[in-house]
């Protein structure tokens, strides 16, 4: 049986909470406005004793009532920070969110890179994932299949390629690293010869 | 079905042509109230006491504003104090439904607690209360003498507005450091709601003196400690005190006795030079943006007879994009530094508000009570009585209502 995550309020590691969940997919609410996890990064979350992979897809920053409409406000002032400083109900009244497409899940302590039973549950709290872990979860590269597969509603290539740009930075051998996730996107997409070429590229 | 436009056009345009007329005559009574505010500023004891006899004395027709600082003042906006936290509540409810049976009530209200300056920081929460029990839902008469008066409608209003001081007095006593403090609420201080013969004596009696100055105290107490002012803030108000003031300083007669000077049925009075004017237009003419006016005492008899020890005064405030009125009770404007304060806070509120004060616009929001709430506040009362096997009846008006059926 797997350790839950620690909950308390001081984890720094603790950036949001899921607040809509789906197998394949699950938005996230964080913390902090602005805050939301750099585009590929690994993320993860629980449900019951399983805990969830993401790969962050995209983030948004908006307004948390939707009926009401943002304006601009600093055309008098010398930095955004200033926006926000003479208006401090802003960081109340917005909110920055993220996708992540479920790349995989571990229970009895083994990744498996295929989805996991049930989605995260609403309100789920939402961790970045440290160095190790990050290791951990990119010894095999099967998860490439999963991102690679996600529904076309965003950028999917971007997001692969952002991914493996970031795991390949935990590696102790960077460059065999994207060399391995070259010749595994190869056989991948190996009847999609321009969509590859377009994620090889970015992993430069 | 749709309104007939085709006869509402050509009632617009009477309409229109008539307010064209009008102008002209305006125009003229704005230059007589000018040129009599000059005049009188220039010996304003004769008037201050005029005034103070005739509202003493209740010989007047017009509630006059009494006159404590001045007449014609205009005052440039003060610097905003480089720390400063705004509160403002500001509430919504869901009326009592005398279409449907269970008798309740519900009041949200809005809170906001805005700091700037080293550190802005904001707090935003709302607080719905139901109101269900028997004793809620009615005033009782202390002496048990006359009958519960039911707490709905312009009663439901006053009450809110009680829950709005309550929830700013609160707030206010919760603060940590010394920095100068205004507290807010949308509308009047004064309950209009139970002026005249509306409500019996005891439900004022709750309400403004059992309750309101309560709150009022509890945040008076607080001022002793560090800055802290009270006022609320009136958008396009139509209150006529100061040019009534102008009626009786214009007024030709010694002693101020309206019904037998200029009897009801008399044509035209001398005061009607400035008839039909409000104080913002006065104020409009008056106060560059950004000034205040001088501040005012309320004579009305509301406040006179329930809000003791607070006497209730007004200024008003050219905020650049109207003529807004702010009321404070004394101890707010007799303190130079709060009422200078309260005076560039406001201001700088409804700078960073798009023209009205922010924290009370998101105060407002926070409270807001829409009508899918509604629905869905008594959709919810439904499932939950039903849940224990209590079915209610509703009318066949309400339920004709929720049906719109061809």
């Amino acid at each position: 049986m797997d350790q839950p995550f620690t909950q308390s309020a001081t984890d720094i590691n603790k950036i949001g909470e899921v607040i809509e969940a789906r197998t394949d997919q699950l938005l996230a609410q964080c913390y902090r406005l602005h805050e939301a996890p750099p585009l590929g990064s690994l993320i993860k979350t629980r449900e019951g004793s399983i805990e969830i992979y993401g790969i962050v897809a995209g983030a948004s920053t908006h307004a948390l009532d939707s009926g009401r409409r943002i304006i601009a406000r600093g055309e008098h002032e010398e930095t955004d920070e200033a926006v926000f400083a003479a208006n401090p109900q802003l960081a109340r009244l917005l909110v920055t969110d993220f996708t992540a497409i479920v790349a995989g899940h571990k229970s009895d302590g083994t990744v498996r890179h295929y989805l996991p039973p049930r989605p995260a549950r609403i309100h789920a709290f939402v961790h970045t994932c440290l160095a190790d872990e990050a290791r951990q979860f990119a010894a095999s590269l099967d998860f490439i299949d999963l991102i690679a597969a996600a529904r076309r509603d965003f950028a999917v290539d971007e997001v692969v390629a952002a991914c493996l740009r970031r795991l390949a930075a935990v590696q102790t051998d960077p460059q065999d690293f994207l060399v391995r996730a070259g010749k595994h996107l190869t056989v991948l997409m190996s009847e999609e010869f321009q969509r590859l070429n377009s994620i090889l590229k970015r992993l430069k | 079905m749709p309104l007939d436009f085709s006869q509402t056009i050509a009632q617009i345009d009477s309409m229109a042509s008539r307010l064209a007329l009008t102008r002209e005559s305006r125009r003229h009574k704005l230059e007589t109230a000018m040129a009599t505010m000059t005049d009188h500023s220039r010996n304003l004891p004769a008037l201050r006491d005029r005034i103070a006899t005739a509202m003493a004395s209740r010989t007047s027709t017009w509630l006059a504003a009494g006159l404590l600082e001045g007449l014609d003042l205009h005052i440039a906006p003060p610097s905003v104090p480089n720390e400063f936290t705004v509160i403002a509540a500001d509430g919504s409810h869901i009326d009592v439904d005398r279409h449907y049976a269970a008798h309740c009530f519900l009041i949200n209200i809005g809170l906001v607690r805005l700091s700037y300056g080293r550190h802005p920081e904001a707090s935003l929460s709302s607080s719905p209360s139901l109101y269900f029990n028997d004793e809620d839902v009615v005033l009782m008469s202390p002496s048990g003498g006359e009958p519960p008066e039911p707490i709905q409608g312009p009663l439901l209003g006053a009450k809110r507005s009680v829950d709005e001081c309550r929830a700013l007095a609160r707030a206010a006593t919760e603060l940590s450091g010394d920095a100068t403090t205004v507290c807010l609420v949308d509308g009047s201080l004064i309950l209009w709601g139970l002026t005249g013969a509306a409500y019996p004596r005891f439900v004022t009696e709750a309400l403004i003196k059992g309750d309101l100055i309560k709150h009022f105290s509890q945040i008076q107490r607080l001022s002793a400690r560090h800055p802290i002012g009270l006022a609320s803030y009136i958008s396009f108000p139509r209150n006529t005190e100061v040019v009534n003031a102008l009626r009786l300083a214009i007024c030709p007669f010694d002693n101020i006795d309206c019904d037998r000077n200029c009897p009801p049925k008399a044509r035209s009075k001398p005061c009607d030079t400035v008839g039909g004017l409000l104080d913002r237009d006065i104020f409009r003419h008056l106060l560059k943006p950004g000034e205040r006016s001088a501040f005012f005492a309320s004579l009305s008899s509301i406040v006179i007879n329930l809000y003791d020890p607070h006497r209730i005064c007004f200024f008003y405030l050219n905020t650049g994009d109207e003529i807004a009125r702010i009321e404070v009770p004394l101890w707010t404007a007799s303190d130079k530094n709060v009422l200078s304060s309260t005076h560039a806070i406001i201001l700088d509120q409804c700078r960073r508000g798009n023209g009205y004060p922010v924290a009370l616009s998101e105060a407002h929001e926070q409270a807001v009570v829409s009508s899918r709430d509604r629905e869905e506040f008594w959709r919810l009362t439904e499932e939950s009585l039903a849940g224990k096997n209590i079915f209610l009846e509703t009318s066949l008006k309400s339920q004709s209502k929720r049906t719109r059926w061809l």
